[in-house]
């Protein structure tokens, strides 16, 4: 949130969008608050736990307790790394493939009208749907897990790099006209210049999206990774293991996204648009 | 020729969206002729290899069981997206108006709007076992944070000029919440209604997948054992009709609203 409050202070226009003078009060608050909201839910969770659920239960000190063991483990850093490869594998093919399909359908227009319904009714189509499909095409192996994952991001970075191509202001390509450049320099130097930003709005979308295809595909084809770390150590009822499995999730989850926006503050800082999805 | 492909006119995109359908359909035809049936089906089908389409339709009007399985879905989905609306918009204005509370638990929100919810299924799996009620709990939470984080940013969003004016006249937080907070924030709150409808569904089979089998998820699962892919690729097109749908539906509203977010967009 402190981006938020930096952008308010330096842009008058910021000020008048309201909330400025709640969050200047809890600027003062500082991290109190969050620390002792955070400190009160897991004590409620504690201690609720403790009282109401069976005891295999995830109780945060417990989860604490095994962390570090978890962490230091072969088969928790195996499963990490098998889970995240597959992520940044699949990310990189959709990100190629959604780039030079997103970017052909921006800026021609007989490729956007014969495939735009496709891309959206498939962006729209539930991954999970596809799953089985998935696993029969590709065998019950780690081919289907990555092809999951393609396919569940290659269609966020598809739509996002359409809207980018289209979004490349019109000056621009007269002044190239203009200037007679070649068709290449108008390509890599104009329009996938500027749908850089929505490039990375996508990835985000998408990052998102392969994770959650990645943890399915692993549920279902029982593929060793988190997503199975987490499913066989739920089934042994050693809960507090599979906890950290989870955290680990959000984290990077949390990790990407936060990636993302620092590039698109550091490096588009005149960008500002939702993000579709 | 070039010209007449590249021109707005009516005629043209009209024309171009009916070849990329026919186009798309005739592809999928000589794909789904040319594999083995237990690997792939085409649209229309025939003797040895049937249908996706014929299939759905057989589906939808002379199929009992898959009537049932479809309206099971249907049912699961509206409980759970109906508790997740209903729990999460107001409790996003709530927190909007307690400053203090939201300050404190809202990274809170915003690390489980991140949070894949697919990993928390073997828990509720674990804990809740294979009743009905599980299944509508993982809808609510693939649908709850959404609206919850849109719901109050957009309360959090209402111009403090509005709120110095209500206040000057000394309104009732009844009337603060009735004709200044509940219409400012509907439109964000339809956003992030919109974003849920998508992993709603989602969770809707991710949910009949991994709890008990019922539903649209059993039919794909029973369909994919059996290897009969147009069964599988019948449904699937039926979710995704049914999600377009939904999804269309939440925007047209939401385009209505959209106009009193002024500034924003």
């Amino acid at each position: 949130m402190s981006g938020t409050q930096v952008q308010s202070a330096l842009a008058p226009g910021a000020i008048e969008r309201g909330a400025t003078r709640v969050l200047g009060w809890a600027a003062d608050v500082g991290i109190g608050p969050k620390v002792l909201a955070g400190l009160a839910i897991l004590t409620v969770w504690q201690i609720g736990v403790g009282a109401l659920a069976p005891p295999f239960v995830a109780k945060p000190l417990n989860i604490i307790a095994v962390m570090p063991g978890v962490l230091a483990g072969r088969e928790f850093l195996m499963a990490t790394y098998y889970t995240l490869s597959a992520v940044f594998q699949g990310l990189a093919i959709a990100l190629i493939a959604g780039t030079v399909i997103g970017v052909a359908m921006g800026r021609v227009k007989i490729i956007d009208r014969l495939l735009n319904f496709y891309i959206n009714g498939f962006y729209t189509m539930p991954m999970i749907a596809v799953l089985p499909l998935l696993t029969i095409w590709f065998g019950y192996e780690d081919k289907a897990r990555l092809a999951t994952v393609v396919f569940a991001a290659f269609f966020s970075i598809a739509i996002n790099a359409r809207d980018g191509a289209r979004s490349v202001p019109p000056e621009f390509l007269e002044v190239a006209r203009a200037y007679r450049s070649p068709a290449y320099l108008v390509w890599f130097d104009i329009t996938l210049f500027s749908s850089l930003p929505y490039l990375i709005a996508g990835m985000r979308l998408a990052a998102g999206r392969a994770l959650v295809g990645a943890v399915i595909a692993e549920f279902f084809v029982s593929l060793d990774g988190l997503g199975l770390y987490i499913l066989a150590h739920t089934r042994t009822y050693q809960h507090n293991e599979a906890v950290v499995g989870v955290l680990m999730l959000a984290a990077f989850g949390l990790a990407f996204e936060g990636a993302m926006n620092k590039i698109t503050r550091r490096y588009f800082p005149w960008y500002r648009r939702d993000a579709r999805g | 020729m070039l010209q007449i492909v590249n021109s707005d006119a009516r005629w043209v995109r009209w024309l171009t969206f009916m070849s990329s359908l026919l186009l798309g359909a005739a592809i999928w035809e000589i794909v789904g002729w040319n594999f083995n049936p237990a690997i792939m089906a085409p649209l229309i089908g025939g003797d040895g290899h049937p249908g996706a389409a014929p299939r759905l339709v057989r589906f939808l009007f002379a199929d009992e069981e898959f009537r049932d399985s479809f309206l099971g879905s249907v049912k699961l989905f509206g409980m759970g997206f109906g508790i997740a609306v209903a729990t999460a918009v107001p409790l996003g204005i709530l927190l909007a108006r307690m400053t203090m509370l939201r300050v404190a638990v809202e990274s809170y929100i915003l690390a489980l709007y991140a949070t894949p919810m697919v990993a928390l299924i073997p828990f509720i799996l674990a804990i809740l076992g294979y009743d009905y009620w599980p299944k509508v709990l993982v809808v609510v939470l693939f649908s709850f944070f959404p609206i919850l984080y849109n719901t109050l940013e957009g309360a959090r969003s209402v111009k403090p000029e509005l709120l110095e004016v209500a206040r000057s006249f000394k309104a009732s937080e009844l009337s603060l919440w009735r004709d200044l907070y509940i219409p400012y924030t509907l439109p964000f709150a339809l956003t992030g209604i919109r974003q849920a409808t998508g992993r709603a569904l989602v969770g809707m089979i991710a949910a009949e997948f991994f709890l008990s089998t019922s539903g649209l998820g059993k039919e794909i699962v029973v369909a994919s054992r059996n290897f009969d892919m147009a069964a599988v690729l019948a449904t699937i097109i039926l979710i995704t009709a049914l999600g377009v749908m939904l999804m269309r539906g939440v925007e047209a509203i939401e385009k209505r609203y959209a106009a009193w977010r002024g500034i924003e967009r």
